[in-house]
């Protein structure tokens, strides 16, 4: 009956992980929470390590040494000015609070696609608009990612560099083209979608979403645990 | 009689903010079935008219309609586009703006979806849709990562996913080489003979002039023919500013190329993309004052060897030399004062608060500003009126010359061009072949990648035929079109030639 019905239902696509989008974003949300609240340098310390398990277990460790190896510089910068103003600890602390949302998060968005997310939201009432910003923001990213490429590519092959300090001084000729055309395709984008139907107020997801067993068991845990650790 | 599907009396549509007139008094009617080419010079209104029909003028956009205006019994004036869309579909002209979701599946699903079908009749829908244009192998594929002839056949699919009675195509063959262009013929003659209405704005009026029943063409806003096309195309159409469909004129003898001394070698090129071959050991020379022609099908790797002629990539294999000296690890900028780039989209290339200023650009990077050669180009190029306007406000075609002005401002001896032809209407065409000529023959070397070849027949002298990575032929335009067996092969077709 099942393969019947994904025969059915070819080509959409299915749902993918063992828990349901939400009961994610539920975790997600509790565990953002408890490193903002926390307080301690051996606290954050905990958070990041447990994090960091998370990253081990689902295997995530090349795609969470990506965003760290781009981030770096940024944790270091913010290190010294909170540490010039507040010392080591506050240094420490900042720091460890900043890995660990960047590190929690990068776990929640390598496991959940930003569609399924969108769509799973959508079954539970989110209107078409928000469920589609959602999916839009990281759906366009490669596309801006394309154009900046060939923006620099084009000023490069005028003989505008842009590389290294370059930038600072021809930096206009990279953002104005890139800020012109993503308008330009922010109304094609607008046009596109008023012409598919967006605009109106359905959109049927393309996937069933149901809570089960599995997924109030993981949002329990979660409660539990984020109880546990408000309580001490 | 059946009622008519579209219904345009007396129909006046004036832009927001500037008021200015964009449609003029329109008088026509569609029957349910017909196959309408609508055509016209660029701003002529006919992207506004194809905006009117679906509502997205004046919901989306604004403006004010006057007149009588009923489309599938319909007010699109009263009725929002997410509502005409179940009758009214509408391919608009920037393929990668009309990709909507991570996936292609998701993609076709999306405006079903959009409608609150059922699951299974969504899914039934994307499947058909994606068998019509013959997708399927691209289904899980994210659409960003399709080559732009396969996004725009992932775009009309996904506006044949809403089942529409009346398509509305905005320009649909500017990104298809002759393959992709004849199977969009062959589809719409499918869809004529399912009994949908057809309306297609197109500049390239050889693509389906002969298939369409009906002709209409917009002149500064102003419906100024409405006929068949064969009567239509019979009368003084060039000033409309379109290009009748012409036998092919007779080419003066080919100009003797080999002894002179080449400007770029590209050198058995190899490059991979996505592990797989793109360049195969392709071959090409450019001397001074040649125009040469890369044809090839979508895909076939034009772009990516043009872009190692200046730099930007380079291949594991292979030479490029400039001048005879291998390119090597010069960077991009500096092989900028030998070679200039002019991308498919100029429009990215352009970004200083005027005209004059975008033309200087280059050249002070470079340090070779000469504020004379400047004037001449921007006099040549026909800027001098543009001069203190913003470049990204510029139509399209302006941009182009803009673009080539300004690259050329550097004085480059080789100038490489990516679709200089892409959206431009036939007196923007006309003017680029000229400018071109009048550059090769100051010994520029022209290398330019297009699927035009009626534009490029008369122009480019040699043309070089790109096809499973490598310059499978490399000879003048005639020998070229005999060689059947090759044409086919790169996806060429002489038909292109009437459009």
């Amino acid at each position: 009956m099942g393969s019947l019905d994904s025969r059915a239902l070819a080509p959409l696509p299915e749902r993918t992980g063992r828990f349901d989008p939400r009961a994610k974003l539920t975790v997600y949300l509790l565990g953002f929470g408890l490193i903002l609240l926390a307080t301690q340098v051996a606290d954050l310390l905990l958070f990041n390590v447990a994090a960091l398990l998370a990253v081990a277990i689902l295997r995530l460790g090349r795609s969470w040494w990506r965003i760290v190896r781009l981030l770096w510089p940024t944790l270091l910068l913010f290190a010294l000015i909170v540490g010039l103003d507040g010392g080591f600890e506050a240094a420490a602390g900042a720091t460890l609070r900043l890995l660990a949302l960047v590190t929690v998060g990068g776990v929640f968005f390598a496991t959940t696609p930003p569609e399924e997310l969108g769509e799973a939201l959508l079954a539970s009432g989110l209107s078409p608009h928000a469920a589609f910003l959602l999916e839009g923001a990281l759906r366009f990213a490669p596309t801006m990612a394309i154009l900046a490429r060939e923006v620099r590519e084009a000023q490069e092959s005028r003989g505008i560099r842009l590389d290294g300090l370059y930038l600072l001084r021809n930096g206009i000729a990279l953002l104005t083209p890139l800020l012109v055309d993503a308008m330009r395709f922010a109304d094609d984008l607008a046009e596109a979608l008023e012409a598919r139907g967006f605009g109106g107020p359905l959109r049927t997801p393309l996937t069933e979403y149901r809570f089960q067993a599995s997924d109030w068991a993981l949002v329990a845990g979660a409660l539990a645990v984020a109880g546990a650790l408000a309580v001490t | 009689m059946a009622a008519q599907i579209v219904t345009c009396r007396g129909v006046n549509y004036r832009y927001p903010v500037t008021g200015a007139l964009a449609l003029r008094n329109l008088d026509f009617a569609i029957a349910p079935g017909e196959f309408v080419l609508l055509a016209g010079a660029s701003g002529s209104g006919k992207s506004t008219l194809c905006r009117l029909l679906n509502g997205l003028i004046p919901h989306l956009h604004g403006g004010e309609v006057e007149g009588n205006l009923t489309v599938a019994d319909a007010d699109p004036r009263r009725t929002p586009p997410h509502r005409m869309n179940r009758v009214v579909g509408l391919l608009l002209q920037r393929p990668d703006a009309q990709c909507l979701a991570a996936t292609v599946a998701r993609d076709l699903a999306f405006g079903p979806a959009c409608q609150g079908l059922e699951r299974p009749t969504i899914a039934r829908r994307a499947r058909e849709a994606a068998e019509r244009l013959d997708i399927v192998h691209l289904l899980e594929r994210a659409p960003h990562t399709l080559s732009g002839g396969e996004q725009q056949r992932v775009a009309l699919a996904g506006v044949l996913a809403l089942k529409p009675r009346l398509l509305v195509l905005d320009e649909p063959f500017a990104f298809l080489d002759a393959v992709g262009a004849a199977r969009l013929r062959e589809l719409l003659r499918q869809l004529r003979a399912a009994g949908v209405t057809l309306i297609v704005a197109e500049h390239r009026l050889g693509e389906i002039a002969s298939d369409a029943d009906r002709m209409l063409v917009l002149h500064e806003g102003r419906l100024v023919a409405d006929g068949p096309p064969t009567a239509v195309l019979g009368g003084d159409v060039e000033k409309w500013g379109l290009e009748p469909p012409e036998p092919l004129p007779a080419l003066p003898p080919r100009m003797a190329t080999a002894a002179a001394t080449p400007v770029i070698e590209w050198d058995r090129i190899w490059c991979e993309r996505d592990g797989q071959s793109v360049l195969r050991a392709a071959s090409l020379r450019s001397a001074a004052g040649e125009i040469v022609a890369l044809l090839g099908a979508n895909g076939a790797g034009k772009s990516t060897l043009l872009r190692h002629g200046n730099g930007l990539l380079r291949g594991p294999r292979g030479t490029v030399r400039v001048l005879g000296r291998p390119v090597g690890r010069r960077p991009v900028a500096e092989l900028a004062r030998e070679v200039g780039l002019v991308i498919q989209q100029p429009a990215r290339m352009l970004f200083a608060s005027t005209v004059r200023a975008e033309l200087a650009a280059g050249p002070r990077a470079l340090s070779r500003h000469d504020p004379n050669w400047c004037a001449r180009l921007s006099e040549r190029f026909g800027l001098d009126p543009l001069l203190d306007r913003p470049p990204q406000l510029l139509s399209a075609g302006e941009q182009r010359r803009t673009a080539i002005a300004a690259v050329l401002a550097s004085r480059p001896r080789a100038l490489l061009l990516d679709e200089p032809t892409a959206g431009q209407d036939a007196r923007a065409r006309a003017i680029l072949r000229a400018l071109l000529e009048e550059c090769a023959s100051e010994g520029v070397a022209i290398t330019l990648a297009t699927h035009d070849l009626a534009w490029a027949y008369p122009l480019c002298r040699r043309w070089a035929v790109l096809t499973e990575g490598r310059i499978a032929a490399d000879a003048d335009p005639a020998t070229i079109l005999a060689q059947t067996e090759l044409m086919y092969r790169a996806h060429l077709s002489a038909l292109a030639l009437a459009a």
